[in-house]
């Protein structure tokens, strides 16, 4: 029985077809990853298997909720003023303290996704308001882009919330406890890496802005900041707060509710807009990146079908045991281009329990961190297309391309973490 | 308003004509989980609803059927249940071979065969599972079992919360773990539809005033604790008696005590709540698996899996796995278990005894397969 026969050549397959349909046809990428699914299926012997096809792209359908009232409630921030307004107060209250004001746009950055465990909560809200700062205080889009993306990354990440670590800790029947010092081990010194590398020399050399600056500052607070234009942050805060920290007495709403009736109350905040033209345009906006999320569902949906999964995972665990090391860093954010929870899940628990000798948690922590980093890998790339569309660039490639180098130190640094885990374990309890 | 060209009518039209003809098929495929599957119980089971130890389940898509054979001798109670994560189907039909094949001398046997019914009326996404599985039988007739989902059906469940806090613990856990019914014990009379479930189990366990109760599951063949028993630290002794009769029976399988700081789960919570001894057990089956290649009801039935060949000469499993798992040796381990625990109850339960007759010994099952002592259901109410 030959290893590679016939699942590599299904995988060979199903990727060339995706990478054929994307580039070469210049097809949607949702229909290029659908199109490959059904190649895939149809090679595999399975016809054209419409439940399994729909059933795939039904994984994602919390995720694409949680965009599309996401988008929505951005546009609302954006139609009443309150993103130019806030951005103007922060401009003013640090302009003359960058290092601060570096490390203050990060940690916004990183709040929603520590709270909700998710990098495109934390780019679609916080990321949103940081993104006009930046960029009026001469920090080029792309490394403002980065910055939200590594920061977003970072913030779904860090405690108290981390998806991964809990999908891992779930597949291995280890409580989600104790967490708390490896995770942040994991993320602060990174955030505070991509704070001074990405934007911090932009923000020195800018100087506090001249008259010009003034004059925008002015243009900006047309709206004046006020505790009512800030009422949607409000409710939104006390939504996601109450559920985390009051779950005995507090509703379990979700995030979509959560954006939707915090999009609403943007209504009482004093700036008027038409809410449909808003909604419309937030889901015309997300409408590809949902579409690409349903074509990855049917496309793994069908890889997990046809046997395309074993032969992936179990020929990374078939590595040599000095090269595990490196699979961990390079297959489970590749995996991650279909989802960061999915690589969690497939790769991370595999991965996790292979390495069974050195301390549980902090391996955990690491591995979650290096899967967090798929929300960077195209096509579905959550992070970089939301930080792209948040600095206002059509191409998130030029996003993705900002983030290589600190992409790659959080890889290494995972590294680092998990080959020191006894080490890090014994300083941490 | 800008016109709209015709060809974009045209495309749009077609499109949701497309949509339509895909929701109506998947429909119609989705909607066939909900019917029921079908049993045929041994002479002298009563048919119960759980609803009847927790009413406010009536009604709901929690609701499952509880069978009970009370012996003519007095004695102790035992409970097995079986899927509580329908994937697991080794559990589902180890229950399923005692409903069908067991007479009780003394004591009584209570079976809950599809103990979370709303896991059973869907697959988990991007899973690639099959729906059903199927026995033929001798008399020329097919079995059907559902193969469901680890976790309740979404439209039970819905919305998840991003974090599910263990309401008796405090304890945090993925927000997708509230629709795991081990993970939500001792319950919550007016929590979620999985909480609730859990609640009325432990209802039944407390209300029948149940000695021993099995919670049936299998576990991924890379997984640790595999091929095992979990017992809660009341069930310990006994646990260990049957440990050793079965090693002595060619039948090795570890002993897991069950972890205090581990909530929610059956082993913890039904000991920590009421007087029964629990004991949750696992066999090894690729089909639920990470590592798993083509993935299908031959899957399923054999556990033939070349990914799992390869996993094993590296190292990578629990369980010493030659090229298969076979239906017939997981149910077989559950069943031939169960049935030395329920022997040596009497042993530590003075005056709890209870005796099971009619079930099929290990080799037999080994033998003649799982297909032998399922007995045929009317063929119209099939799945």
């Amino acid at each position: 029985m030959s290893w590679i026969w016939p699942e590599g050549l299904y995988a060979a397959v199903m990727i060339g077809a995706f990478a054929a349909g994307a580039f070469r046809l210049k097809l949607p990428i949702a229909i290029a990853m659908s199109a490959a699914a059904v190649i895939g299926a149809l090679l595999g012997g399975e016809g054209i298997p419409i439940r399994h096809l729909v059933e795939g792209a039904f994984g994602y359908i919390d995720t694409i909720l949680i965009i599309a009232s996401a988008m929505i409630y951005m546009k609302a921030l954006q139609k009443t003023g309150l993103l130019e307004s806030l951005a103007a107060f922060v401009i003013r209250k640090f302009r003359n303290s960058p290092l601060w004001l570096s490390f203050g746009l990060t940690g916004i950055v990183m709040i929603p996704g520590m709270i909700t465990g998710s990098s495109t909560a934390a780019v679609l809200t916080a990321g949103a308001l940081v993104a006009p700062v930046m960029m009026r205080l001469n920090v080029p889009a792309d490394r403002a882009g980065a910055l939200i993306a590594m920061a977003a990354i970072y913030g779904m990440i860090a405690p108290p919330v981390n998806i991964p670590a809990m999908i891992i800790g779930g597949g291995i029947d280890m409580p989600y406890v104790g967490f708390a010092g490896p995770l942040l081990a994991c993320t602060l010194p990174l955030a505070a890496y991509s704070a001074v590398t990405l934007v911090y020399p932009y923000l020195r050399a800018s100087g506090g802005g001249g008259e010009q600056l003034e004059q925008e500052l002015r243009r900006m607070e047309k709206v004046p900041l006020s505790a009512r234009l800030l009422l949607p942050v409000w409710v939104l805060v006390v939504l996601m707060a109450g559920e985390q920290f009051f779950p005995d007495v507090w509703p379990a709403l979700g995030l979509p509710v959560d954006f939707v009736l915090a999009a609403l109350s943007a209504l009482a905040s004093g700036s008027r807009f038409d809410p449909l033209e808003a909604a419309t345009e937030a889901v015309r906006d997300s409408l590809p990146v949902m579409g690409i999320l349903m074509g990855v569902g049917m496309f793994i949906q069908i890889m997990t079908l046809i046997g395309v999964q074993g032969f992936v995972v179990v020929s990374a665990l078939a590595l040599p045991s000095f090269l595990i090391y490196l699979a961990i860093a390079t297959t489970v954010p590749l995996f991650g281009a279909i989802s960061a929870f999915g690589a969690a899940s497939i790769l991370g628990v595999p991965f996790v329990l292979a390495l069974l000798g050195k301390n549980t948690i902090v391996v955990t922590a690491a591995v979650s961190l290096i899967a967090g980093l798929g929300d960077l890998m195209p096509p579905t790339a959550l992070a970089g297309i939301f930080a792209a569309q948040v600095i206002g660039e059509d191409n998130y490639f030029v996003v993705l391309r900002r983030c290589l180098v600190p992409g790659l130190v959080t890889a290494v640094w995972g590294i680092i973490l998990i080959l020191g885990a006894n080490g890090v374990a014994a300083v941490l309890y | 308003m800008m016109r709209q060209p015709a060809a974009s009518w045209k495309t749009a039209i077609l499109l949701l004509l497309l949509s339509l003809f895909v929701a109506f098929v998947a429909a119609r495929d989705f909607r066939v989980m909900n019917a029921p599957d079908v049993f045929a119980p041994a002479e002298g089971f009563a048919r119960k609803m759980l609803s009847e130890y927790f009413p406010p389940l009536k009604g709901t898509t929690a609701d499952t059927p509880v069978f009970i054979r009370e012996g003519k001798e007095p004695g102790g109670t035992v409970l097995i249940l079986g899927g509580t994560h329908p994937v697991e189907s080794a559990g589902i039909l180890a229950a399923t071979l005692f409903l069908e094949n067991a007479s009780v001398p003394r004591g009584r046997l209570i079976v809950i065969p599809n103990a979370n019914a709303m896991a059973l009326t869907h697959n988990s996404p991007q899973e690639g599972h099959p729906q059903r599985i199927h026995f033929a039988l001798k008399d020329g007739s097919t079995r059907v079992f559902r193969y469901g989902s680890r976790a309740t059906n979404f439209t039970d469940e819905w919305p998840f919360p991003e974090i599910y806090v263990h309401p008796a613990s405090g304890q945090k856990l993925s927000g997708k773990e509230r629709s795991n019914l081990n993970r939500c014990y001792p319950g919550v009379p007016d929590g979620s539809m999985t909480e609730r479930l859990a609640f009325a189990i432990v209802e039944l366990i407390r209300k029948e005033k149940v000695d021993l109760a099995f919670d049936l599951h299998e576990a991924s063949p890379e997984y640790p604790v595999v091929n095992a028993i979990v017992a809660h630290e009341r069930s310990m002794e006994l646990a260990a008696i049957v440990t050793m009769e079965l090693e002595g029976l060619g039948i090795p399988i570890r002993l897991e005590p069950s972890p205090k700081n581990l909530r929610g789960l059956s082993h913890r919570e039904w000991g920590d709540s009421t007087d029964v001894l629990p004991i949750l057990m696992e066999t090894g089956n690729p089909s639920q698996g990470r590592l798993r290649g083509r993935t299908d009801e031959r899957l399923v039935l054999t556990g033939e899996d070349k990914a799992y060949v390869k996993a094993a000469a590296l190292g990578r499993l629990f369980i010493p796995y030659e090229g298969n798992q076979l239906i017939a040796y997981r149910v077989a381990r559950h069943v031939t278990a169960i049935r030395v625990f329920v022997e040596n109850l009497e042993m530590v339960r003075p005056g709890k005894g209870v005796t099971l007759e009619g079930i099929p010994q290990y080799e037999e099952i080994l033998k003649q397969g799982v297909e032998a002592f399922l007995k045929p259901v009317p063929k119209k109410r099939e799945v």
